[in-house]
């Protein structure tokens, strides 16, 4: 007897949403086990996880038994029919995508059929050519019209009944008419198993998943619970032995096995970069060529260095060499468009290391200056297209997207997808849900809260269960969502390539793959970003070139050499607000790291991140950094020369993923392409259990050529430190750029920095009360908002008062909570005619509501009319409706009431009330004499404080964190009127008083000062709730002053408050983390900066 | 003079809470061991009564608890009185019966020679009807339903596991003992090898339906629960005589007005006669007991629900006996209004205001409002803390991470403000308003002399909700608005009383806030900087009107007294019925016929008048010698039809014993439900579809409700899960999904799934338990059997079908995760069909061990 040999042809994979519970790698790996030679992937309406499956299938034949995807896909008609397709080759392939694309098109994300499919036979009919099809009979056996479709659409050649087992009754009955019905009709019997999952325990799982699709608990499941049995991968001897009644049914599968061959791996050589007309006549490289090589001599004056020249003329060899060309020219075009419409943009990441980008003005940052890899961005050995990341000003990116659906067409340019997937806090929660937990319970087992022990999860057996479920659905996908900004694009259309659905955005269209998909396919794909900074300094420059009369770009000279002035600003730590470098995190480097020149801002923005700090490379770095500054002439030892070229920038400490590269090419003979394979592994260390494979080789290498093992340990211990977080060189490069313009900016011209910053709002980290204090202690006049002289946004006052002059700034009308911009846009037109003699001549003439004036009353807006806030309020409630017009004069005499006038507290927090900001005193100036009283110093007084005295500060909360990284360490910013302090509260201590630390909106905080430096920490003993003295300052509650930061409020992501904004998608592809691994809970620091 | 009360309930929701936590789970700790330890003498109860005959001497039913004698044991009940005593000392002290319940009620249960003169011929309630052995009965087959908790070697839950485990639930999540004995049932445990079963058990006792075996099924044992189950007694009482129980004022409330004399014939037959009867619900001669003592009331437990406990009206059970009157004997005495108030509000006691728990955990309840849970109301513990309403709760559980969460029930709260406020107005004073969610109004006017003085009223009702565990402020003013104010804004005492006339100068140091005013309109004050009553009424006129509208003015004047405010009074619902009286004595049964066909038309046209049908409706025959005979008839559905009423009355004629005379018949509406006015001709174009209502009612009231029931679908793949008892009338599960007529799911053409499709066919005859099949030949791992042997006799098997896998349902049972059953249809020689199973999928050992059952018969 010949060995039997079959192969699963209806696999759902989990990237069926909510149906399938396997990963393609957890399937692959099992059939190859069971001596599979292919794998049919059929998931519903849907080739998400045909990429994924194609790497898991290539991955599995390099270490078991090699085994072959047939691509496929389960289409279930709206009839209710479904049949199962798979392409015989390209054509096939195309026709399919092109069939799913249109059923995609016609589901309405908008009515809540976000990702569904609806196709008729009569689709299927047109796009049959090429496909071999199955069709998967109902649970009454096989409807007649089904059959008759089948046989009309595919025959006896194409055309087959699927065979399937359901362990449910009368099993054998329905088999045996089964074949009948496809003899009478021509068409061949097919075993198949429906395969929902790897192995028979997934069966709890996929139950849950089953749950969590049609949203009730899997108690209330019932008969929406998948109906037919045993749903696992069986071995081909099992297959064999159930059907061995239906021979030609097994031998049917070998047949198409064979002749299905399409391979996604196919698409590469199909794919065809879009056509630029920049040059007519031209081949795309000629053009490139003539474009970078013109570019290169307009900067240098047509006198470029000859190294420039050789590495342009090496670049686009290399580009040549890889066709490439046309890519460069359409983000050339795309950069193009922007500065033609004066959008602010520049490249990040890898691509930064690029000349060519450089020459073409993608990106801002000189590779020859600075020194970085091109093999990073583009190497021969990588078969990957290049990825171009491009920040553009964030308001303004909407109009960069629509030139690209314009320009290329919506049939050539589609988003590219992002799977969301479970992280651990959503997996408890719906597993939760599923199992009937009540909210608050799932809630807290989600750690929403802070603090909440997991006491009481043991014992109960749901309990236990959901966490067990919860962990095995962790980094399954949930469903497809858009990526922020990554376009494809292609010559012919799109559709033939990958099926597109709408978005829910309207005119959004999006791919079906995520980027590493993309990658893998070999298309090229464009990241179009907004970056919020952007606009402030657009802001800021437009406010330039009208106060000041400085005309100033990014580029502009003044912006790219080292001001000794702003760096002095830059190690004082005085950053509020400026960009990367603002966070507390930050600002506490800032002085021992005390950079002096622009490659130290790139390195203070690449080491304050979580990888650095945990690979332990930050201190590091510091004191030698501290030693060089002591001795310059200092000579650290590198155990090779070669490295030491690689490492001296930084001090013998690697910081960059270029660095690690390069340590591995220079120091232990890594190929650049394995180096690439080590930069990639490192982003998923944290859940491959290190680097393993690697460490060994690197430790290897490195000793043959000399380098001793504990060097070797130590530097892969620091590669390892990365994660996904290390930064490259040219990324933290470009942001360093961004980030000195701001610095400068702020050095410079604190006033037009302030009114930008404020203008940019929501924003980076600070609130605007923070910023505004900021401006203010800069020595920058802040004036009130005020409905005779604000404008919309923030305004400086004054024109041409010379480079160096503060102008005062007059606040906008957009910092008043809830006035709409409509309203005030109907008050400066009114304003413009004539100005406003009262209340009600503004309110006759804007004809703005009033709840509006009301609003504007509250943030003490009608000043300048010589009402303060209750006189305005009490005005604007007495314009009520239009007098008749004989009784006009009569109303209008009113007997004359005297209000209570506010006290100067209640100012203060009504100021607060308003817009979140006030100028007059800091609440806490009220209760200074109170708090002197009681022995609290000033926040200021702290610097003039010895080290381990034991002093008592009050303040109101600003910003409560508590990093993953420090252990539960509780950090608490207070700020009184004199400046902020930052407190440290050690765990025990915060359990201790968890309530005070909670509830408070002004606490006061015994406990020992430590400084080091200028960085001065309170360690806190104990915390006292001084909420009540700061109400008697108002009489009325003060708001809460937390800023966007503070984790007690904002429990989840950060939220910056932008309508719209959601969490940054994960660029990376982890694979599915079973082991409870969760990036959410690996990277815990939430970085509050701009990227 | 208008004189006004307000009384607050500041902490209403939490209060009403806390009454109804402590109702569901009395002595929450002791419950779960002492369901255990009742388990456990329920075991010991039957192995001692197995013997028919008494294993020693002096035993008499109804008395085993007066034995002293200490060596008497051997069974594992509390045999003698100083156990019994101990026992109950171990008891929290409200769920503690009194010594005479004990006596009375076990005697009167079993003792076989106790026979009631009043039991005779009259419609009894059915628990009572049960022959005295069924309690026995019903113990062993509790018993055998939870024996396997204590078996050893059963897989999945052992009696320490599952003690274990419900002793780490939460407290209101613990199961009752009978859930955790028909969990633990075997019948309800498929994957479980499972003794024989006798064949033909009855549907009644079929176990498929384990979810119907209420507790009130077990009513029998009742008749024995004096003797000695300790810990059933309280529960089970509860358990079974308060359904839904959070609504015990609502119940109170809905009890009918008490009538003047003569306007109940009942009532005024009762009154008149000396020899009352003990089932009539006024106290009869049975169960007349002199007013109770000082100490009496004092022993009572601080929250008392009507009904419950030994109060002397109740006749001293702790249950009640009648059916609706009972229930609301504590503020339903028939006594006239202020010697019920004074009797048990007695105004010399100390004033004692809510008992306030120093070590309670902070409680709150929550709603959802948007996408955030918020607090609604908060206990003191909680406020302490901070934690208000408007909190976020993941910021007050950030606060108090032992914080106890409750989901908020408003309309329950409402509806038990209504019921007071009802009650209020039956038993204190004729109008009562509501006010908001936390207060009611009520007007005083000419009323406070009948309670000794308004001072004298605010303090009595506060104490009579303290007694409930609520609590309450009260003040009394001329205007509603200044009475409100006071509550809230005025001194820290329960009771205050200003003096006629003296509003505005009382009001003028409050907040605004003190005027019943919107927030927005407290917002705009606050921001003019008026804080102050005075301030506000300082103010001219006119202007204040023009910004604010009239409401803030009209509010302070009302406040003042300026303008009336007229209150909007509770009405308390009436009950429909109707009376005969005769000048003669009636005693045939053709003029009892008579007169009930007078009567029930006249019924009918009160129901409709009322927009009513009726329910439940009890006809009252007052006897001359003053034993009231009833009858009792319940509807499947509200009805109207008197033809078909009359019908089933007369059916039951027979059980009306006339004796020396009737004097009077009453037809009275216990329950009724919304009915709308019903068409005279049903249809006239085409036939209406067969009405089962009324044969529904014949049979109901003939074999009783609870026997009549209808087999309901389940979702559910597990044989003996897939039906459930649901109610004659109740209407199916529809399946229909309601698809919009653009819904693309409407093109689909499949048929929809059904559990009792005839694709997954079941047999005609599913066993209750599976049998243990022996000598079973089949081959793995999927082929059915070739021969196997059931009771003794094999069966060759010559045609099969299958396996239909049904896998275990994981997450009611950690056994079940794996657990699979592969069901055979096979037919034998002789054409019998049988239904077997196998557990375990014969290819992997933990799915079961391949032993094979059968489970069904036929098909």
């Amino acid at each position: 007897m010949r060995p039997v040999t079959y192969s699963e042809l209806q696999v759902s994979t989990h990237f069926c949403f909510l149906r399938g519970v396997s990963s393609c790698e957890e399937l692959f790996a099992t059939a190859s086990t069971m001596g599979m030679p292919a794998l049919g992937i059929t998931d519903r309406n849907s080739v998400a996880g045909i990429m994924r499956s194609l790497v898991a299938a290539e991955e599995v034949s390099h270490q078991h038994a090699p085994i072959r995807l047939v691509t496929g896909c389960r289409l279930d008609l709206v009839s209710g029919a479904s049949v199962l397709v798979w392409p015989e080759d390209l054509d096939a392939w195309s026709r399919l995508t092109r069939l799913l694309t249109i059923g995609k098109a016609r589901a309405r994300p908008q009515h809540g059929e976000k990702g569904q499919c609806f196709l008729h036979w009569e689709d299927l009919a047109a796009h049959a050519d090429g496909l071999v099809a199955s069709l998967v009979p109902g649970t009454d056996g096989c409807d007649e019209e089904q059959l008759r479709w089948m046989a009309d659409l595919f025959g006896r050649d194409r055309g087959h009944v699927c065979l399937t087992q359901r362990r449910r009754p009368d099993d054998a009955r329905r088999l045996h008419q089964a074949v009948g019905d496809a003899a009478r009709y021509g068409l061949t019997p097919l075993v198949t198993g429906d395969v929902l999952y790897h192995e028979p325990d997934r069966r709890l799982l996929q139950d849950v998943v089953t749950a969590i699709r049609e949203k009730c608990t899997v108690d209330d499941l019932g008969l929406k619970r998948e109906r037919s049995a045993d749903r696992c991968l069986q071995p081909p001897h099992e297959m064999a032995r159930r059907f061995g009644r239906y021979p030609q049914a097994l031998a049917a599968v070998e047949a198409i096995v064979e002749r299905c061959s399409f391979s996604p791996r196919n698409l590469r050589d199909q794919y065809l970069y879009p056509e630029e007309a920049v040059m007519a006549g031209q081949t795309p490289q000629q053009a490139l060529e003539k474009l970078s090589t013109r570019a290169l001599e307009q900067r240098f004056s047509s006198n470029p260095p000859v190294v420039y020249r050789e590495l342009l003329a090496k670049e686009l060899g290399l580009v040549a060499k890889l066709n490439y060309a046309a890519y460069f020219l359409t983000v050339h075009s795309i950069v193009e468009f922007a500065r033609s419409q004066e959008i602010l943009c520049q490249g990040r990441g890898s691509a930064a290391n690029s000349v060519i980008c450089f020459v073409l003005g993608i990106t801002s940052i000189d590779p020859v200056v600075h020194q970085l890899l091109f093999e990073r961005f583009l190497s021969e050995n990588r078969a990957e297209p290049p990825d171009i990341d491009i920040d553009f000003e964030h308001e303004r990116r909407e109009e960069v997207i629509q030139w690209i659906y314009e320009t290329y067409g919506h049939e050539h340019a589609a988003l590219t997808a992002v799977v969301s997937r479970f992280r651990a806090r959503g997996a408890v929660r719906e597993v939760g849900k599923a199992l009937g937990l009540p909210d608050d319970m799932t809630a807290a087992l989600a750690g929403q809260v802070w603090g909440w022990s997991e006491e009481g999860v043991a014992g109960d057996p749901r309990l236990a269960l959901t966490l067990e479920l919860a962990r095995e659905l962790i980094g399954t996908p949930r469903h497809l969502s858009q990526h922020p900004g990554g376009f494809v694009l292609t010559r012919d259309r799109l559709d033939r390539l990958v099926p597109i659905e709408p978005a829910s955005m309207t005119d959004r269209r999006v791919v079906e793959w995520e980027k590493e998909d993309i990658e893998e396919a070999g298309m090229m794909k464009v990241d179009i970003l907004g970056l919020g900074m952007l606009g402030c300094m657009r802001r800021a420059f437009n406010l330039l070139a009208l106060h000041k009369d400085l005309h100033l770009t990014l580029d502009h000279e003044d912006l790219q050499v080292d001001d000794p002035q702003t760096f002095a600003m830059i190690q004082r730590a005085d950053t509020l607000g400026v960009f990367q470098i603002e966070s507390r995190a930050q600002m506490a480097m800032l002085p021992r790291m005390r950079p002096e020149t622009f490659y130290d801002i790139a390195i203070q923005v690449a080491i304050v991140r979580p990888g650095p700090i945990q690979g332990d490379m930050v201190h590091p770095y510091l004191r030698r950094r501290e030693q060089k500054r002591r001795n310059p002439d200092i000579e650290f030892d590198y155990p090779s020369p070669a490295l030491k070229a690689v490492l001296a920038k930084t001090y013998g400490v690697p910081l960059f993923q270029e660095q690690a590269m390069k340590v591995a090419i220079e120091g232990a003979g890594f190929t650049p392409a394995r180096a690439d394979e080590l930069r990639k592994a490192m982003a998923t260390f944290k859940y491959t259990q290190g680097v393993g494979q690697f460490k060994t080789e690197l430790i290897e290498g490195m000793a043959e050529r000399g380098i001793g093992p504990e060097f070797a340990e130590r530097l892969v211990k620091q590669i390892e430190g990365f994660g996904s977080y290390g930064f490259p060189e040219s990324h933290a490069a470009s942001f360093a750029k961004i980030a000195y313009a701001s610095s400068w900016m702020k050095c410079h011209h604190p006033d037009v920095f302030c009114a930008a910053l404020l203008n940019a709002q929501p924003m980076g980290f600070y609130a605007p009360a923070q910023i505004v204090r900021d401006a203010r202690e800069h020595g920058v006049k802040v004036r009130p908002v005020c409905v005779v002289e604000s404008d919309w946004d923030t305004r400086l006052v004054g024109e041409g008062g010379g480079k160096d002059a503060r102008l005062p700034l007059r606040l906008g009308l957009r910092i008043v909570h809830g006035v709409a911009v409509i309203d005030a846009v109907r008050i400066l037109a009114a304003r413009d005619v004539a100005p406003f003699a009262s209340v009600e001549d503004m309110w006759r003439r804007s004809g703005v509501p009033l709840a509006t004036l009301e609003k504007l009353a509250k943030a003490d807006a009608f000043r300048a009319l010589g009402l303060d806030r209750r006189q305005a309020l009490w005005a604007i409630r007495g314009l009520g409706e239009t007098p008749l017009p004989l009784l006009e004069a009569a109303e209008r005499r009113e007997e004359p009431v005297s209000l209570v006038a506010l006290t100067a507290g209640r100012e203060v927090v009504e100021d607060y009330r308003a817009t979140q900001l006030t100028l007059r005193q800091h609440p806490l100036f009220f209760l200074r004499g109170e708090l002197t009283r009681q022995r609290v110093i000033t926040c200021a007084a702290l610097r003039d404080t010895r080290d381990g005295r034991r002093v008592e500060v009050a303040g109101i909360i600003l910003v409560r964190q508590k990093p993953g990284s420090a252990k539960g360490v509780l950090f608490i910013t207070v700020e009184d009127e004199t400046g902020v302090a930052n407190i440290i509260l050690w765990p025990d201590r915060f359990e201790a008083q968890r309530t005070t630390v909670m509830s408070s909106a002004m606490i006061s905080v015994t406990g020992v000062v430590q400084r080091e430096g200028e960085v001065i920490h309170v360690i806190a003993d104990r915390i006292h709730d001084r909420t009540a003295m700061l109400r008697e300052v108002g009489e009325i509650d003060m708001p809460r002053l937390t800023s966007p930061g503070d984790g007690a409020t904002h429990a989840g992501s950060p939220d910056r408050g932008e309508t719209g904004w959601k969490p940054k998608p994960r660029s990376l592809y982890h694979p599915p983390f079973r082991t409870g691994c969760d990036p959410e809970e690996v990277i815990p620091i939430r970085s509050h900066d701009f990227h | 003079m208008k004189r006004v009360a307000s009384l607050y309930l500041p902490h209403w929701p939490i209060d009403r809470l806390r009454r109804i936590e402590r109702r569901r789970a009395p002595s929450a700790e002791a419950d779960a061991s002492a369901a255990f330890d009742a388990l456990g003498a329920h075991a010991a109860a039957e192995r001692a009564q197995h013997c028919s005959v008494p294993k020693e001497g002096g035993w008499r039913p109804g008395a085993r608890w007066a034995r002293s004698d200490p060596d008497a044991g051997g069974s594992a009940l509390a045999d003698s009185r100083r156990e019994v005593e101990a026992a109950i000392e171990a008891l929290p002290n409200h769920r503690r019966p009194p010594q005479r319940e004990l006596g009375r009620t076990s005697q009167a249960a079993d003792n076989p020679f106790a026979k009631g003169p009043a039991k005779k011929g009259l419609s009894r309630p059915p628990e009572e009807r049960v022959a005295a052995p069924a309690p026995l009965r019903e113990m062993s087959r509790r018993t055998e339903a939870a024996e396997p908790l204590f078996r050893p070697g059963t897989r999945g839950w052992h009696g320490e596991d599952l003690q274990s485990a419900v002793s780490a639930l939460p407290v209101h999540q613990r199961p009752s003992m009978q859930e955790l004995s028909r969990k633990s049932e075997v019948v309800d445990n498929p994957f479980r090898p499972a003794p024989a079963d006798e064949v033909g058990a009855s549907l009644r006792r079929h176990a498929a339906m384990p979810s119907l075996q209420f507790p009130g099924e077990d009513a029998p044992a009742k008749a024995g629960r004096g003797a000695a189950l300790r810990g059933e007694t309280g529960r089970d009482r509860y358990r079974n005589e308060v359904p839904a129980a959070p609504l015990s004022l609502a119940r109170a409330a809905a009890m009918p007005p008490v009538q003047g004399p003569g306007e109940d014939v009942v009532v005024r037959r009762t009154m008149r006669t000396p020899r009352r009867s003990a089932r009539d619900g006024h106290g009869g001669e049975a169960g007349y007991v002199a007013p109770p003592s000082l100490a009496q009331l004092a022993a009572m437990p601080a929250v008392q629900f009507p009904g419950e406990g030994p109060h002397p009206d109740n006749h001293g059970r702790s249950a009640p006996t009648a059916p609706t009157y009972g229930q609301g004997r504590f503020f339903q005495t028939g006594r006239t209004l202020a010697s019920v108030v004074s009797r048990v509000c007695r105004d010399d006691e100390l004033d004692t205001s809510a008992p306030v728990d120093a070590a309670e955990a902070p409680l709150v309840t929550t709603a959802r409002t948007g996408s955030r849970v918020e607090v609604i109301a908060a206990n003191a513990t909680a406020r302490a803390l901070g934690i208000g309403p408007g909190t976020a709760l993941t910021m007050a559980r950030a606060q108090g991470p032992d914080l106890e969460v409750r989901t908020a029930d408003p309309e329950g709260d409402a509806a038990d403000l209504h019921s007071l406020a009802e009650l209020l107005a039956r038993r204190w004073a004729p109008t009562v308003s509501i006010c908001g969610t936390d207060g009611l109004f009520i007007d005083l006017t000419g009323v406070a002399h009948l309670h000794g003085g308004e001072a004298r009223f605010a303090r009595r009702l506060v104490r009579l909700l303290a007694r409930h565990g609520v609590v309450a402020r009260v003040a009394v003013a001329d205007s509603a608005g200044a009475a409100w104010a006071l509550t809230r804004f005025g001194f820290a005492e329960p009771v205050q009383v200003l003096g006629a006339g003296m509003q505005a100068e009382a009001l003028a140091g409050m907040p605004v806030a003190a005027l019943r005013l919107e927030a927005p309109a407290l917002e705009l004050l606050a921001r003019l900087g008026v804080d102050t009553i005075g301030q506000l009424a300082a103010m001219p006129r006119a202007p204040l009107v023009r910004r604010f509208g009239r409401v803030i003015a009209d509010r302070l004047d009302q406040a003042i007294g300026r303008l009336p405010e007229p209150l909007d009074p509770v009405i308390p619902p009436t009950r429909v019925s109707v009376e005969q009286r005769f000048a003669e004595p009636i005693a045939t049964p053709e003029a009892i016929e008579h007169w009930l066909r007078e009567l029930m038309p006249r019924l009918t046209i009160e129901l409709a008048q009322a927009g009513q049908g009726a329910r439940v409706v009890e006809m009252v025959a007052a006897r001359v010698d003053g034993v009231p005979q009833r009858l009792r008839l319940g509807f499947a559905r509200p009805t109207r039809d008197a033809a078909h009423m009359l019908r089933l009355t007369l059916r039951r004629m027979e059980e009306i014993e006339p004796g020396y005379g009737i004097d009077a018949i009453a037809l009275l509406v216990h329950r009724a439900d919304p009915l709308g006015p019903e068409s005279l001709v049903p249809a006239l174009a085409h036939e209406a579809a067969g009405d089962l209502a009324p044969l529904i009612d014949a049979l109901a009231n003939r074999i009783g409700a609870d026997r009549l029931w209808r087999v309901a679908p389940v979702d559910s793949d597990v044989p003996e899960r897939s039906c459930i008892r649901a109610l004659p009338l109740e209407p199916l599960r529809a399946q229909v999904r309601a698809l919009k007529t653009d819904d693309v799911r409407r093109l689909d053409g499949r048929s929809p799934d059904h559990p009792w499709h005839p694709r997954w066919p079941r047999p005609v005859w599913l066993l209750r338990r599976p049998e243990r099949i022996d000598h079973v030949l089949a081959e793995l791992p999927d082929q059915p059997p070739r021969r196997f042997t059931w009771r003794g006799a094999t069966h060759r098997v010559i045609r099969a079908e299958g396996p239909e896998r049904v896998a275990g349902e994981w997450w009611r049972r950690s056994p079940e995760r794996q657990a699979v059953r592969d069901y055979y249809r096979v037919e034998d020689e002789g054409g019998q069909r049988f239904w077997l199973f196998r557990r375990g999928d014969g290819m992997r050992v933990e799915t079961g061990d391949l032993s094979w059952f059968l489970h069904g018969l036929g098909n």
